[in-house]
């Protein structure tokens, strides 16, 4: 991997679903005018939505927590890190078990319902990597690499 | 709030109990209730098979695609059924990766979706 | 059968909302309990309720025609009762009741308690932006903010009206700033119901320094008649309702409020 200096990009916004769309979008117009192609920033958008998607619903229910997002692009790859200020046993044991697991072939899709998150599978389908660090004060980190297609 | 997305609406010949749908917009989490409001009032108004045009759906996430998913089950349920057409690279990529291919009825186009209506 | 089980809580945003926890099924023999926790919400003058449903298994027409019954109330008294955490199959049968015309829903207790915040306590939400100081970036930084203004309820116009003046202010922070794209530019966004407040930070090129505060100093004073510069200042001081701009320290910040219009 060419580790030349990233362009990074931080967003802090509210725990709300509401600020996830423009915040995807915007991720995916940097990515364009970065030189990525339209597939590309397509997949990015839908794995800043997701991570994004996951932190708001199961990360911190305080009233006023918020979500970090950083964005680092580099020549060859972008680099997510989101962070949220950690959700409950039941939920950080979820996302343990869905970033270790390691057959994706079978993702559970007959159950059709919309909040039993097929997120973070879609995420780990897209990516080349996805990591997560529960830190100290239970904030969680997941990191997800991408590398270009195209080069 | 939600992000946008508008619904249109069109008969289809010879069908009283079917409806085309035009999605337009991105389907995500923030407007999935809109959506699932405006699709289960056709369901109860006798439309049980929709015909859902993708042309103009730019974007879809694991959430949209789960509103699908029951739309199609709800669809079966009554006898009838939710067809998509025209969807488009990307929005066909995910709903490929997340396998619910062979759970939806995809087709190329429209007209292919409104032949197959039985 | 799943036995039905409430009780009434106080939110953790005051006493003016209550949360109603419902587990279990909702059918024509849950009325009376379902109207003696609303009595207890009625009590202590409150008039919002949150009912808290990701436990419950089924409702009836019965108990949704009581729960309408006791929103029509809360509505008389300027407030409301919304729902949270159904299922989709629930939520379904209720779009066949006609409820789900009348109720709102939410996902989770947090997102109801934010949105009753935002509409009666004009509660302010924060951003905060950090982004390379790059010319070709400022045109998706000012459609992110714009389509934040549009996700929250601002009018189109409103929101081109920020989108312009988020343009011009990162703009002049990208050209008048240090010209080392490692120093990034820092964006705030405060948002509530009525107004938003823009404050975009950079490091100042000291070269451009006298000549900015000159431009700035004519544009927040009366002189804008003769001026050949500025002109994306004036535009801004034109489209919003206070610009403040301040060069102390190492960095510019320029300050911008817009009401609310539409």
């Amino acid at each position: 991997m060419k580790n030349t200096t990233p362009l990074t990009f931080k967003v802090k916004f509210p725990s709300n679903a509401d600020y996830i769309p423009p915040i995807r979008k915007f991720v995916s117009e940097v990515l364009l005018v970065e030189h990525f192609n339209s597939k590309f920033s397509f997949r990015s958008e839908v794995i800043v939505d997701e991570i994004c998607y996951n932190a708001v619903s199961y990360g911190s229910h305080s009233m006023d927590a918020t979500v970090d997002l950083i964005c680092s692009v580099f020549s060859d790859r972008v680099e997510f890190q989101i962070n949220d200020e950690g959700g409950t046993h039941e939920h950080m044991d979820r996302l343990k078990k869905v970033i270790e697991k390691e057959d994706d072939a079978e993702l559970d899709v007959k159950q059709s319902r919309s909040d039993k998150g097929l997120g973070l599978e879609i995420v780990k389908m897209l990516s080349a990597k996805v990591n997560l660090k529960i830190k100290k004060d239970n904030v969680t980190s997941i990191q997800v690499i991408k590398h270009r297609e195209d080069a | 709030m939600e992000s946008q997305i508008e619904l249109e609406y069109e008969d289809i010949k010879g069908w009283t109990s079917a409806k085309m749908v035009r999605f337009i917009g991105d389907l995500d989490a923030t407007n999935v209730e809109t959506v699932l409001e405006r699709i289960c009032t056709l369901f109860k108004d006798g439309f049980i098979n929709i015909v859902a045009d993708f042309s103009k759906l730019r974007y879809v996430n694991s959430t949209g695609l789960g509103i699908l998913l029951h739309f199609s089950k709800s669809a079966k349920e009554k006898g009838g059924s939710f067809k998509i057409a025209n969807v488009n690279e990307n929005v066909y990529e995910i709903i490929e990766i997340i396998g619910a291919t062979s759970l939806l009825e995809i087709y190329d186009d429209v007209n292919e979706a409104v032949a197959a209506l039985k | 059968m799943n036995v039905l089980k409430m009780e009434v809580l106080e939110s953790d945003f005051g006493p003016d909302v209550a949360i109603w926890r419902i587990e279990g099924e909702l059918d024509a023999s849950s009325i009376k309990a379902i109207n003696q926790h609303f009595n207890k919400i009625l009590e202590g003058s409150r008039f919002h309720a949150i009912a808290e449903m990701s436990k419950v298994t089924h409702i009836s027409s019965a108990a949704v025609g009581e729960l309408m019954g006791c929103r029509q109330m809360l509505a008389e008294r300027g407030g409301d009762l919304v729902f949270v955490g159904l299922n989709l199959d629930l939520k379904t049968k209720l779009n066949h009741l006609g409820a789900i015309k009348i109720f709102k829903f939410h996902n989770d207790l947090r997102t109801a308690i934010n949105q009753y915040a935002w509409e009666t306590h004009l509660k302010p939400e924060k951003v905060w932006l950090s982004f390379p100081s790059e010319l070709n970036l400022v045109p998706p930084v000012r459609q992110l903010v714009s389509q934040i203004a549009r996700q929250k309820g601002y009018g189109e116009r409103d929101s081109f009206r920020i989108e312009t003046i988020v343009d011009e202010v990162c703009n002049n922070a990208v050209e008048h700033g240090i010209p080392d794209k490692l120093r990034d530019i820092e964006l705030f966004l405060k948002i509530d119901r009525k107004k938003i407040e823009i404050e975009v930070v950079n490091l100042s090129d000291p070269k451009k320094l006298n000549s900015l505060k000159a431009i700035s100093k004519s544009i927040l004073g009366t002189n804008e008649k003769k001026l050949e510069r500025g002109r994306g200042l004036s535009l801004i001081k034109m489209l919003s309702n206070d610009l403040a701009i301040d060069f102390s320290g190492k960095g510019t910040t320029v300050h911008v409020t817009k009401l609310r219009e539409d």
